[in-house]
Parts: structure tokens; C-alpha cells; sequence
């Protein structure tokens, strides 16, 4: 009998420790993510028109809006185009500059700086570059003689300077995991295997790579959720144009929420943002976690 | 004995109470919002007039809140009502009017005035510039920083073209015919085009004047109804659509309005149409000589006018709308309205700040200051209707559309009307 | 034949000296120990004939043949790192066999020599296991296949028993010499355990702050060490190491009058001599006073002062002395060591002197 109240009283202390956890992570994540579902079913109301329920409507509107079907399409193509390239430039930037090389720190550091520079910060600069004429792609262009392009004005190449420009500013970052996770390698795993024939690429593949898995898993999670996160530079370059081709989701979400003030449209597209986000999420554990070597 | 103790106290307390509410009683607090859409140190020139004003009334205490872009000041002024803190007055989009008033967030000033002489102050500003802050017979927005689109040319170009500078083309017509001589090319490569309308950011507004020179304007006083595809506003966008893909003389695609300015004072485009809100930053980074003229004629000459109004919001006492509107009324006597006109570029939004020494001289000295005033005559209000950020967007993106030849007009402008009347339908 | 032969090989690191102008031989087939206290440059010497880090001057030959500036892959020598540095995501199969995959080694063949490796190390029912499912020892026994599957002539190990306990470093290294013998491999084997060295090899190479300090069969290397260092650093416990002082024309140990142990003139000495040919006799012999006994089962040792020092000396079977008796020590005089106080070399002119009573 005492042992069971004693039990009953660390349960109690346990729960009370974790509560201002909990508290915090209901208040600030659970409770804005239910607020938001429950808003989904309302209409946007004004100080005039109040809210009214209308059940699935908003979702029922959401599936006849081209611009939401737009907007995920694009989304598919930015995260097509963005991640696996990000990631594979990252891992070599990495082995690259964990080599012996002479200047090696200020090489990581310059592959470093986009990262540490805010999106705003690169679109601006980018901005530059893509102009058409006066910008640098196109001055450097005419210098071969080919002619100006206007690069963010057309529906076709926008999309994948919005891209490219991801990459850039990405790459880096994640290159800092793979960093790391090759520094903790023990070194005599490639003296082992230089000795036993093992050539560079052979034992990247065999070992390397292997070994990396749990920053990729860790990067690729990043880079998925990277890729419906990362609009700041659509503000800068393109305001989601022309005609919506550079449109990205939590784009198109601000928008309706900041121009349009609909917030029950927007909370309704915020679902369907966090749904994705969470399907993605659990298939990557799932998939990948059982193929991934964690020491 | 207990009771007098009680009473000293309280007589105190009373005395402390007084001291430190005292000067709160007469002092008034505003908060102001006010954003920047061009380029420019217009802070500063705000900060300078607020400062003025506090001079002249010191139980007035202005904090004049620079908050971004059109759109984040109005963001940030929702949210500060939300938040229950609210500005008292604000410089927000003329166009924001509507939404405004569906959130019953501002008052209308026909509420506030009080003598005749503040009657007759409302009445003082230019009629086209008060198009967008009048709706259901009262005046809710009053001009500040407002600006029309006019044509920027490069006077150099022109006589290198064999055009006359002093005589900028008047008609869409004479639109294309000098911008065909205007580009000029290496090889096959463009090195000046002739002329650029911007399509990004706003692209309606640009697509406001085309239709209003074509006598056709894109919405109606009440703002609950579009006139997207009225034969008229097609046409008007086949025209812009067909500088570039047939004329030859614009490039296509979209244009950047950002990066526009420097295409124009790098010589990349002869004719720029643009906002007033340009014309100091033109003027001091010009290496060439310059022109501005009014936009050319279709059918008549036209632009639609745009920028900020003030507005004050409800959530006020009646000392702050007071206060409130001694600021606006300060801000917008003719000689300040002068001032600030010519700092920035931005229209003089009363016939009378144009009879002031400064601006008159000036106008003397910068025959293009006038421009703008000119051809207010010919203005109209810019698109602005209920839920207007949907109805703007619809626009933007078929314009945006034709302009990049992924859909027809009609197709572009069909659709776009059809989606504007579904919205706009329960206000009607 | 000689499998492997340094000349003058010189190892700095900036400023550091590893290791110094150091040449050795190791004849085909034998089984060659670097001994020599941390830091001594032992892991250094054995990387620089694997190929792992350049030598800084000096020449590196491997089967007759130049390979100072060859690449590892070249060399033709397997190696068992001290950590083992078994690839943690591949099975004990996959590590034995990563080089045959990695020189394309026809499958076949692969099986072949897989069971035939796994049986020799006893691995055959563990090859489905990661090494973080693996003990200790069975990872080194993966760590041992894999450098032998290579069926390289020369196989390197660096401390490949440092990690185990007592019991088990004992079973391997009975194992590993075995191995080695009939595979006929030539071995370079570093450690810092006398034991270990005194046990396997053929020819210890002794080192000391980068240079050989002695090299030579164990026996040698026990019977006659050539310097002070050497003759302390081999032997369990170590060889007793002396002052002893002039008295007339003879020596005796510091601190006592007599009897004399050497002659004197010779210069100053430094007397040596193994606890286990130390006899505690009742007389003739050096008085001293018990000081204490450590009973190790087959023996023990006794600790003994004598004048100002303390001697050592291993007892066969059990000896409770009391402490504070007094007991006379009597040895050989074949069996004394002398060096030279200054330099630590051994003093050969010199002779030592019969114990009288
Ligand atoms: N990469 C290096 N850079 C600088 N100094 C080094 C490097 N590797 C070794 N040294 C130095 O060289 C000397 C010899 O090192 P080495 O590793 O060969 O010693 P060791 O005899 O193997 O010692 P241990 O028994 O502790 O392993 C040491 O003083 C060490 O600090
Ligand atoms: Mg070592």
C-alpha cells in the first residue's frame, strides 16, 4: 500500500515536471494547429458579416480553385528541382572541402556564406542577376553574343530560376551537416580501405555514403519542409508571377490570408500544407529508417 | 479618528493621482502608419513635417510609424486592431478603402468635420484624387502621397531616333510608330527597346490607364462591379499585349516594375511609363536629358491615380480624431503639400499648393513637375473594389497571362470577369 | 629473404621528431615487434610502411623492392588497426570481404577463401552480425580475417589487443601467432607490452623517443640488454637497476659497506640485476632487511632493502618473511649487468666480483 501511493506520487511529480512543456507545446503548436483546422470550416468573417459555419465548403472551393492546383504543381517542381540537387551538391561540397586542401577554411566559409545571408538578402541580390539587360546573366551573355532573356518574366524559365536560386542559397547549409557527419567519421575506416584497394569513388559508395545516411535522412527532412517554407525570395522576384508560375503554397497561402483577407480560405490551404508535411514526414521515417545504419 | 486618517489619505492619493494624470488629461497621443512604395529617403521628409507639426502643437505627441510596402501597412494596421491597440490615423492604399470599411474599421470624415470651414477644406483637393476615397456618398480618404502614371522619355534618344523631344508621341499610334524608330539593335540583338510598361507588382494600375484611354474603366463607384470584358478593356490589353509580340517595340514577357527605373536610366528603353512617385529619383540619377509627358490617347487621354489616403480609424476618442484630424489637416495645407511634392515627386494634391512660391518656381524651373498635375484632368480612380486583393489578383494574373502568351485575351479577360462576379455578387 | 627493410627512415611532424633515423629488417616469414613506451613513434614507424603517411627522409622497401613513395593499394600489406576500424554499417562478411570486392576478385573465388578465413579465425556462425553486434574479441577476429583474406604477404598490426581483457589478449595472441605461422605471413606487431613482445616474436625492435634503442631476439634482448633503458623496460617486475658507490678499489651498493660487487675504476656505474636470479640465502651474501612480499601463486616477490635501495627479488613458490628480518641475498656474477651512469650503455671492460661474505 505506501509502495503504490509512492508510485502514484512520482507519477504525479513526473507529469508536473513535464508540464511546462506541455504547456508551451499545446499553447504554441497544438492549440494554433487545431484553431486553424476549426477556422477552415468557417467563412471568413468581417466586423459586417460575421463568421458563419459552413462545414466543407472552403475545401469544396479549394478543389475548383486553378490557382491552388497551380500553386501545388509548382510546389512538386520546386521540390523536384530543389532537393535532390541540394543535397547532392551539399554531400560533395562536403567531401570536397573535408580533403586536405590548402585555404580549406576559407573555401568552407564561402560555400558557408549564402546560408548565413537572409533569402531577402540573396533574392536582392539575384534579382540583379536575372534582370533581363541590364542584369548580369545578361551582360555576361551578350559578351558571347547571345541575346538578352528575360528570365524572370517568362512562365516557362521562371520557375527554375526561383530554383537554381534555392540551391544556391541551400546547398551550403546542409553542406555544414555533412561536415560534421564526415569529421566524426574515424579516419581509419579510409586508411582501411585505401589499404585494401579501395579507391576514392569505391569507397564513398560503399562507405561513405552508407555512413552518411542519418544526415541525409536529417538534411532531407529539412530540404522537403525547406521546400514548402522557403518564399521569402517570391516576394522579392517575382510576386509569385507572371500569371502564377512561380506561385509556391505557403506563397499563395499569405497571399490569401495578407491581400485577400480571407482567413478561412487560408486556414483551409494550411491544412492541406500541414497534411502534406506530416504524410511526408511519417513516409520518409518510415521508408528510410529501415535502411539507415545509426551507430 | 480612523475616518480622518481615511480622508488625509485619501487627499494624498487624490494629490499624487493628479500630479502624474495631470499632463496626460490635456496631451493627445497618435500613432501613424505610413508606408513607402518608391524609392527614396521619404522617411526622413515625414519625419521632418511630423516634427513641425509638434512644434506647432505641443499637446499633440505624433509617433509616425514607417511600416513597409502599401501591403504590410496594411497588414500591420489590421493586425494593431486586432490586437486591440490601434493606430488613430494611418496612410494606407487609396484603394484599401472598401476593405476597410467591411471590417467597420474607419470613420468617414463627413463624421468628423464639424465647422464649414473644415466642410470647405474637404472640398479643396483635386476631384479625381478623391474618386477612390468616396464610396456610398461619403468621404473616407483623403489624398496624401498620390501619384499618377506618366511617360518618362529619353530626350537623347529621340533626336538620335530623328524624333522630336519636345514632342512626345500623344496617341497609341504615335505610341508605336516611335518606338519602332526608338529600338535600336546589334545585329540581332535589342540594345534600347522603345518602350516598357511595367507587369509585375501592378500590373492592373498600368492596365488602368490603357482602358481608361480607351474610355473604359474597370469597375464602378460602388466597387461591386468589373467591366474585365468589356470590348473596350480587351482591346486595351490586345494593344499592350501587341507591343511586344507584334510591334516589336517592348520585349515580351513580363516586365519588372522594381528594376524598371534602371532599364530606363541605363538607356535600355527609351519610354518608360511609371509612377510620379519617380520623378525626383529620375531627375538625380539622369545622365541624359530627359522628358515626361502625359500617357498617349486612344480614345482620350487617360491614367488612373494611385497612392496613399489618409484614413482614421473608429477605435478613437473624439480629442484623438480631433488631434487626428489637425495632423491631416496640417499635412495637407498647400504649403506643406508643396513641400512634400517636391521632395518626392508626388502629385500636389490641391489646385492651391500649385500658387505657392515654392512649387510654383519650381514647376518653372522642372516643367515635368507639372505634368502630372496636367493630366489629372484626365484621371480616374484606381480598381479597387470589395474584397479587392482577390479581384486585383484575378485581373494581375489574366493580364500577366496574355502578356506571356499563355492564354488568348478573351480567354484571359472571360474568365477573370466570370471569377470577379462570383466574388462580388453578395455585395451587389 | 628480407620482406621488409627501412633505411634511415626520419618522420617529423613540423617540429616534432616521430620518428629518428631509424633501420630495421624483418626476414620473410618472422614476426617483428615494435615495443616501446607511448609515444615512442611505433605507430608512426609501421603507417610509414603501410603507406598511410610518408617518411620525411630515408628509404622504405618492401620485398626487395622500392616502395618509399608508393601508393597503399601498391604495398601489398594488410593491416589490423588497434581500433579495429571494421566499417559499422557493413556485416562481418561484407568487412572480410570489402578488399576482394574492391579488387574485383572473381565471386567464386570470394566464397572460397571466406569459409576458409572465417574457419581459421572462428567466425563461420557470426558473419551475419554487424560489429556492433560482435564482441570484442570476435571483432577482432573479424578485424584479423580481413587483413589476412588480402592473402598479403606482410600484414601490420598496430595494438590490436589493447582494447581486450587479460584473459582474452593471452587466448589471441596464442591464436594470432599460430595464424601467422601457418599462413607464413610476415609480421610487424606493435606494442608497448613487453609481455607480448617477449612472447611472439621473433625480433623485438626496441624504441625509444623515435630511435631503435636495441634490437634483437627476445632472449637477446633479456640476456644482454644493451642499455639501461632497455634492461628496465623488459623483464616483469624489471631488472633491479643499482647505485653503488667506490669503496677502496671496489664497488658496493649505495648506502651499504660491503661486500663488494664490482670492481671499481671503471668510472661511475649502474649496477643491474633480474629479481629471479637473486638468491635469498643464509649466508655468504648482502644483508638487507625485508620490506615486503607479494605472493603471485608461483612465486613471490620479495622486497628487500639494502643500504639506501630497494631489490627486488622473485622467489620460487611461497614466502612469508616477516618484516624487518634480516636475510642475506646471494646471485651470480654472471648475472650482473653493469652500465654506464652517464651514457646507459652497458660497460662491457667492467667485471663484477664474486659476493663474500
Ligand atoms: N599527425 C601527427 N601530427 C603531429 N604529431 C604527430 C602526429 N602523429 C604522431 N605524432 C607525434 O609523433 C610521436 C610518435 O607518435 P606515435 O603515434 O607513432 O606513437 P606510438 O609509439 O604509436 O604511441 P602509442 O603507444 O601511444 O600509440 C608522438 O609524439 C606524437 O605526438
Ligand atoms: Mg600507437
Amino acid at each position: 500500500m505506501p509502495d503504490r501511493t509512492r508510485l502514484v506520487g512520482n507519477a504525479a511529480y513526473g507529469w508536473l515536471l513535464l508540464l511546462p512543456a506541455a504547456v508551451l507545446l499545446a499553447a504554441f503548436t497544438h492549440y494554433p494547429a487545431v484553431a486553424t483546422l476549426a477556422q477552415s470550416l468557417f467563412t471568413s468573417g468581417t466586423a459586417l458579416r460575421p463568421a458563419e459555419f459552413t462545414g466543407l465548403d472552403n475545401y469544396r472551393f479549394m478543389l475548383e480553385d486553378e490557382v491552388f492546383w497551380r500553386v501545388l504543381e509548382n510546389n512538386a517542381w520546386y521540390a523536384i528541382g530543389t532537393i535532390p540537387i541540394s543535397i547532392a551538391l551539399a554531400m560533395l561540397m562536403a567531401v570536397w572541402v573535408n580533403r586536405r586542401l590548402p585555404l580549406r577554411a576559407f573555401v568552407r566559409m564561402s560555400y558557408f556564406t549564402p546560408t548565413v545571408l537572409p533569402m531577402i538578402a540573396v533574392a536582392n541580390i539575384w534579382l540583379f542577376f536575372y534582370t533581363p539587360e541590364i542584369g548580369l546573366i545578361d551582360q555576361i551573355a551578350a559578351g558571347f553574343g547571345i541575346g538578352s532573356h528575360n528570365w524572370l518574366g517568362n512562365p516557362d524559365t521562371v520557375l527554375g530560376c526561383i530554383i537554381v536560386l534555392t540551391i544556391w542559397k541551400e546547398a551550403g547549409f546542409f553542406m555544414i551537416f555533412y561536415l560534421a557527419a564526415l569529421q566524426s567519421l574515424p579516419p581509419e575506416l579510409e586508411e582501411a580501405a585505401r589499404l585494401e584497394g579501395a579507391g576514392h569513388w569505391h569507397f564513398f559508395r560503399r562507405v561513405t555514403f552508407p555512413l552518411l545516411m542519418p544526415t541525409t535522412l536529417f538534411v532531407l527532412i529539412n530540404a522537403v519542409i525547406n521546400s514548402f517554407k522557403l518564399v521569402d525570395q517570391l516576394f522579392i522576384l517575382t510576386k509569385g508571377g507572371p500569371d502564377n508560375a512561380s506561385a509556391l503554397l505557403l506563397y499563395y497561402i499569405y497571399e490569401v490570408a495578407f491581400s485577400f483577407f480571407d482567413q478561412a480560405y487560408a486556414s483551409t490551404l494550411t491544412v492541406v500544407l500541414l497534411a502534406v508535411l506530416a504524410i511526408i514526414a511519417i513516409g520518409q521515417f518510415v521508408i528510410l529508417d529501415k535502411r539507415i545504419h545509426y551507430r | 479618528m480612523p475616518g480622518k486618517l481615511k480622508s488625509a489619505r485619501t487627499a494624498v492619493l487624490a494629490l499624487i493621482a493628479g500630479l502624474l494624470l495631470a499632463p496626460a488629461a490635456w496631451a493627445v497621443e497618435l500613432t501613424m502608419y505610413y508606408p513607402v512604395a518608391v524609392g527614396g529617403p521619404l522617411t526622413k521628409v515625414v519625419d521632418g513635417l511630423v516634427a513641425d507639426f509638434m512644434k506647432e502643437n505641443p499637446d499633440i505627441e505624433v509617433k509616425a510609424i514607417y511600416a513597409g510596402n502599401y501591403n504590410d501597412a496594411r497588414i500591420k494596421a489590421f493586425a494593431a486592431l486586432k490586437s486591440g491597440k490601434p493606430a488613430q490615423l494611418s496612410v494606407m492604399f487609396s484603394i484599401d478603402i472598401y476593405e476597410l470599411i467591411e471590417q467597420d474599421a474607419i470613420v468617414a470624415f463627413d463624421d468628423i468635420v464639424e465647422t464649414d470651414e473644415e466642410r470647405a477644406w474637404l472640398e479643396s483637393f483635386y476631384p479625381s484624387l478623391m474618386e477612390n476615397g468616396i464610396t456610398q456618398g461619403k468621404t473616407w480618404g483623403i489624398p496624401f502621397q498620390r501619384s499618377t502614371i506618366v511617360m518618362y522619355y529619353n530626350k537623347d534618344a529621340f533626336r538620335e531616333a530623328g524624333l522630336d523631344p519636345d514632342n512626345p508621341p500623344a496617341t497609341w499610334e504615335e505610341l508605336v510608330a516611335a518606338g519602332r524608330k526608338l529600338v535600336s539593335k546589334s545585329g540581332d540583338q535589342v540594345e534600347r527597346w522603345g518602350v516598357m510598361i511595367p507587369s509585375t507588382g501592378y500590373p492592373y494600375w498600368m492596365f488602368g490607364a490603357l482602358t481608361m484611354q480607351n474610355d473604359q474603366v474597370l469597375m464602378n463607384g460602388d466597387g461591386n462591379e468589373t467591366y474585365f470584358d468589356a470590348p473596350a478593356t480587351r482591346e486595351a490589353l490586345q494593344f499592350w499585349r501587341d507591343l511586344g509580340a507584334v510591334h516589336g517595340v517592348m520585349p515580351s514577357g513580363t516586365i519588372e516594375w522594381g528594376t524598371l527605373r534602371k532599364n530606363f536610366l541605363e538607356a535600355r528603353t527609351a519610354i518608360m511609363w511609371h509612377s510620379t512617385g519617380n520623378l525626383t529619383a529620375v531627375k538625380k540619377n539622369a545622365q541624359f536629358d530627359f522628358g515626361v509627358a502625359m500617357l498617349p490617347a486612344k480614345k482620350r487621354r487617360g491614367t488612373p491615380t494611385g497612392g496613399g489616403n489618409f484614413y482614421i480609424f473608429k477605435q478613437t476618442t473624439p480629442e484623438e480624431r480631433k488631434a487626428a484630424m489637425k495632423l491631416i489637416r496640417f499635412l495637407t495645407q498647400p504649403e506643406r503639400t508643396a513641400e512634400w511634392s517636391i521632395e518626392t515627386g508626388y502629385i500636389g494634391t490641391r489646385p492651391d499648393a500649385y500658387e505657392t512660391p515654392a512649387l510654383k518656381q519650381y514647376v518653372v524651373d522642372f516643367p515635368p513637375a507639372a505634368v502630372a498635375r496636367d493630366q489629372l484632368e484626365f484621371a480616374t480612380a484606381e480598381l479597387s473594389t470589395y474584397q479587392t486583393g482577390r479581384v486585383r489578383k484575378l485581373l494581375d494574373d489574366s493580364i500577366q497571362a496574355v502578356l506571356t502568351d499563355q492564354k488568348s485575351v478573351e480567354d484571359a479577360l472571360g474568365s477573370a470577369q466570370e471569377q470577379a462576379d462570383r466574388l462580388l455578387k453578395r455585395y451587389r | 629473404m628480407v620482406a621488409i627493410e627501412l633505411i634511415r627512415v626520419t618522420k617529423t611532424w613540423g617540429s616534432t621528431v616521430a620518428v629518428r633515423d631509424i633501420s630495421f629488417e624483418a626476414d620473410e616469414g618472422s614476426f617483428v615487434v615494435l615495443l616501446g613506451p607511448s609515444g615512442c613513434g611505433k605507430s608512426t614507424t609501421l603507417r610509414m610502411i603501410a603507406g598511410l603517411d610518408d617518411v620525411t627522409s630515408g628509404r622504405v622497401l618492401i620485398g626487395g623492392k622500392e616502395m618509399t613513395g608508393a601508393p597503399s593499394a601498391e604495398r601489398r600489406v594488410s593491416m589490423v588497426f588497434q581500433s579495429y576500424a571494421l566499417f559499422p554499417h557493413l556485416n562481418a562478411r561484407e568487412n572480410i570481404l570489402f578488399g576482394l570486392k574492391a579488387r574485383k576478385v572473381a565471386k567464386a573465388e570470394q566464397r572460397d577463401r571466406l569459409v576458409r578465413v572465417a574457419e581459421m579465425v572462428g567466425l563461420a556462425d557470426l558473419l551475419d552480425r554487424k560489429p556492433a553486434q560482435l564482441s570484442g574479441g570476435q571483432r577482432q577476429r573479424v578485424a584479423l580475417a580481413r587483413a589476412i583474406i588480402a592473402e598479403n604477404p606482410i600484414c601490420l598490426m598496430d595494438e590490436p589487443l589493447s582494447n581486450l581483457d587479460a584473459k582474452l589478449r593471452h587466448e589471441m595472441r596464442v591464436e594470432i601467432r599460430a595464424l601467422q605461422q601457418r599462413l607464413g605471413m610476415t609480421t610487424v606487431y606493435v606494442t608497448h607490452d613487453q609481455t607480448e613482445a617477449m612472447s611472439m616474436a621473433d625480433q623485438v625492435v626496441l624504441m625509444r623517443d623515435g630511435a631503435i634503442e636495441q634490437q634483437g631476439p627476445p632472449a637477446a634482448l633479456y640476456d644482454f640488454p644493451e642499455t639501461v633503458f632497455a634492461a628496465g623496460f623488459i623483464g616483469t617486475p624489471p631488472m633491479n637497476l643499482l647505485k653503488v658507490e667506490e669503496v677502496g678499489s671496489a664497488l658496493v651498493i649505495a648506502g651499504t659497506d660491503g661486500p663488494a660487487v664490482a670492481e671499481a675504476g671503471y668510472g661511475n656505474l649502474v649496477m643491474g640485476i633480474r629479481p629471479e636470479k637473486i638468491a635469498i640465502a643464509d649466508g655468504p651474501g648482502i644483508g638487507g632487511r625485508i620490506e615486503s612480499c607479494d605472493y603471485l601463486g608461483a612465486d613471490t616477490i620479495v622486497g628487500v632493502r639494502v643500504g639506501s635501495q630497494s631489490i627486488l627479488v622473485r622467489a620460487h613458490g611461497r614466502h612469508l618473511l616477516p618484516a624487518g628480518s634480516y636475510v642475506h641475498l646471494h646471485w651470480q656474477t654472471y648475472e650482473v649487468h653493469l652500465f654506464d651512469d652517464e651514457t646507459g650503455a652497458r660497460m662491457t671492460g667492467a667485471r663484477s666480483l664474486p659476493i663474500a661474505a
